[in-house]
């Protein structure tokens, strides 16, 4: 028992001096963990800061309430005008509304349509425009738009059923049939009762006959009160969108585990000494960076490559009619990772702790930068920082090419920040290079 | 051919050259013998441009030696103490890396890869990964990676570390015949056997300083004595004790006494005292001193403390 107890002992010793696995056992879970727990944290009231493009055409009390309560909800960026060619701020019209979504400028659009709540109507209709290029987004966006206007709804009810039955049955026994009606139905919520009782909700139910129960009938009633009209703008004629939008966050987190092992290489000559032996040949420090930073930038594009080809195997993700766009991306997402690589080499003391760094790091550029979940999820500070991670413009450019089907005046932002970080971040490690360890 | 004149380098926490100044001639065999951290590793950077030293200079077949300076590279073979090698590839994989980085035409480096896996007998294993490979023959492939370009300066630093003593001698051999075949040699050592078998000058480096230089005989020379005499303790040899000591200093050690005779002694003078004494020669042995007890001499220190 002495034995194992000293072994047990010895173990402890040593895992408390390897500071890579101290940093990966404790360091590296708690920083996600603050960084999930920021974003997950509460509820899905939470989400801030979601882009919904958004345009009021009716002028009924209902759309302007609608509209104060988008104007205060946290959960929700509204915009109302876009720029003009002239950079003039204009309201959005209907055609326009919908160009801004398919730009990609937001991601949903909200159009309270002139005919919204007409004299004769049963109930809401809103036009919803979507570009579920982030799936979890867009349900949350819709579930938020639907509980808003259902939260109308007791109103609009009371109100609606108020007039249609004082159209059909005249006004003095309409009210009368009313207050029965809209007492059993606020006591009961029997629908049964409106079968009977309303000619016009009849008709509704006889078309609903062949549903399963009374919720299913109810869920059919309510979309008949309310029809939110959808359209999706992009992504409708892809096979399988749902690899489409994630394969570029998925492609960026393993490239980076690559890249970072393949700039960590450099630690692995210098210990053998094959480094010594490249520096007592004719060649120059600035040759071996550079050969590292060509093989490593070509291996992240291979990599890129391949598991692009495989989602178009596997999942029938169309990445050729768009190929050319999609290569430029590649390249400059390939460069930028390579730099970072290269970045982590040049800060590190030994390849362990290059790797150390590089989980670290890696897991949360990819989380902040939206490879795993939307970054309208974060907090607002993350929502900026996420702005400055790699991951964030790669993704962005493969949606953008992939999803979109944009061309190269879409991307040409992308590529180039992705090329301005990698140009800095190279920059910092030549720098650092000179002064590191490596050499 | 190659002139190290007082060449200075430290480094944050050490000194590790403090003024060495050297000669050494065209298709020399130079040793540089000193014991671990005093210094080889660091002069041998420097004679490779690997590093630039603080002060002083060191010229190669005419040429300035710096890091910058890449041409001069192509003059000297550098064998790196370690294994500079990767263990993934295969020995012809690994000498066309290393021979490709001096840009001889591929036709010539091909044959002398396949002149040097021959002469040091890797020839049939030349396909093979090096991770396959015994501590021997990667040594051996360490060396051969050196020499592709075929350079007139040859550095060996400490090449046969951990190595069995058939590969030793296996690489011995091809250092003498490639010192006869033209190369000059520069090997640092902390095995005064390695250097009393290979060097035909020696330099003896402790903290960064040439202590000695010389031929093995000039380097004997600094010795006050020829030969060292040891005397088996033994109750006849203990009780003539002070006899001894009228002939030099006279030390115990362990289970006999040491003496290093002073200036003047005569070896069979002292042989026709002892025999006066009385004491059998059986108790007598000659010892010729090593490199190792002259390091001893000068420094008061082991060559492997």
């Amino acid at each position: 028992m002495k034995q194992v107890i000293k072994l047990f002992a010895k173990q402890y010793r040593v895992f408390r001096n390897d500071k890579v696995a101290v940093l990966l056992t404790f360091i590296v879970p708690l920083i996600l963990m603050s960084i999930f727990g920021s974003i997950f944290g509460g509820s899905s009231s939470s989400v801030q800061g979601i882009p919904l493009a958004f345009l009021n055409e009716s002028s009924s009390p209902v759309a302007l309430r609608i509209e104060q309560t988008l104007d205060t909800m946290k959960a929700f960026a509204l915009i109302k005008t876009y720029k003009n060619d002239r950079g003039e701020l204009v309201k959005f019209d209907t055609v326009k509304i919908k160009e801004y979504v398919h730009s990609g400028r937001a991601e949903a659009a909200l159009v309270l349509p002139v005919d919204m709540y007409s004299d004769t109507s049963l109930g809401l209709k809103v036009k919803y425009y979507y570009d579920p290029k982030d799936e979890i987004q867009n349900q949350i966006t819709q579930g938020l738009i639907q509980q808003l206007i259902f939260r109308q709804l007791p109103e609009i009810f009371t109100d609606a059923g108020q007039r249609a039955a004082e159209r059909s049955l005249g006004e003095a026994k309409g009210k009368e049939f009313y207050k029965k009606l809209a007492s059993l139905t606020h006591t009961y919520f029997h629908l049964d009762t409106n079968v009977i009782l309303h000619p016009n909700l009849n008709a509704l139910f006889q078309k609903d006959s062949s549903s399963a129960g009374d919720s299913s009938r109810a869920s059919k009633f309510f979309e008949r009160i309310v029809r939110i009209e959808k359209e999706q703008l992009v992504g409708k004629e892809l096979e399988n969108p749902g690899a489409t939008r994630s394969v570029g966050g998925w492609a960026m987190t393993f490239l980076l585990f690559t890249l970072t092992a393949a700039a960590s290489s450099l630690f692995d000559e210098k210990k053998n000494g094959v480094m010594l032996r490249y520096l007592t040949s004719p060649l120059t420090r600035v040759h071996i960076l550079w050969s590292k930073y060509l093989f490593n930038m070509s291996l992240g594009i291979i990599q890129l490559l391949f598991l692009f080809v495989a989602g178009w195997i596997l999942f029938h993700i169309d990445i050729f009619s768009n190929f050319f766009n999609l290569l430029l991306i590649i390249i400059a997402a390939s460069m930028a990772c390579t730099a970072f690589g290269m970045l982590l080499a040049a800060f590190s003391a030994t390849r362990q702790q290059a790797q150390g760094w590089g989980t670290l790091l890696i897991l949360m550029m990819s989380s902040l930068g939206g490879a795993w979940f939307p970054t309208s999820f974060m907090p607002p500070f993350f929502q900026t920082v996420s702005k400055l991670t790699v991951v964030y413009w790669s993704m962005n450019g493969f949606l953008e090419v992939l999803w979109r089907g944009s061309g190269i005046t879409a991307i040409i932002p992308h590529i180039a920040i992705l090329l301005g970080i990698s140009a800095v971040i190279n920059f910092i490690s030549v720098v650092q290079f000179k002064k590191g360890n490596v050499f | 051919m190659i002139q190290i004149q007082n060449i200075k380098k430290s480094f944050p926490s050490t000194v590790a050259l403090a003024g060495i100044s050297l000669e050494i001639r065209k298709q020399e065999f130079f040793g540089l013998l000193g014991p671990n951290g005093a210094g080889k590793t660091t002069f041998m950077h420097l004679l490779v441009g690997y590093l630039n030293p603080d002060s002083g200079k060191i010229i190669i077949d005419g040429d300035v030696v710096t890091q910058s300076n890449l041409a001069i590279r192509r003059k000297i073979g550098f064998v790196p103490q370690s294994l500079a090698l990767y263990d993934e590839l295969s020995a012809q994989e690994n000498l066309e890396i290393f021979g490709g980085l001096f840009d001889t035409p591929k036709a010539v480096l091909k044959t002398r890869i396949r002149e040097q896996l021959e002469a040091v007998g890797l020839d049939e294993r030349r396909k093979d990964k090096v991770n396959t490979f015994s501590g021997g023959m990667k040594r051996r492939l360490n060396l051969i990676a050196s020499l592709l370009h075929d350079p007139i300066v040859l550095l060996c630093d400490e090449p046969t570390v951990g190595v069995d003593p058939q590969s030793r001698n296996a690489i011995f051999e091809y250092l003498i015949r490639l010192n006869q075949e033209g190369k000059t040699i520069i090997y640092t050592t902390h095995y005064m056997e390695e250097a009393e078998r290979l060097c035909s000058r020696i330099g003896i480096i402790d903290q960064g300083k040439i202590i000695a230089n010389g031929s093995l005989d000039e380097l004997f020379e600094l010795f006050p004595y020829e030969e060292l005499i040891l005397i088996t303790k033994n109750p006849s040899t203990t009780k003539c004790r002070t006899f001894f000591e009228k002939f030099g200093t006279c030390v115990e050690v362990d289970d006999h006494f040491e003496l290093k005779p002073s200036k003047g002694f005569i070896l069979s003078h002292f042989f026709a005292h002892v025999e006066e004494q009385g004491i059998s020669y059986r108790w007598i042995e000659l010892h010729k001193p090593t490199l190792e007890e002259l390091f001893l001499t000068l420094t008061g220190r082991s060559l492997r403390d």
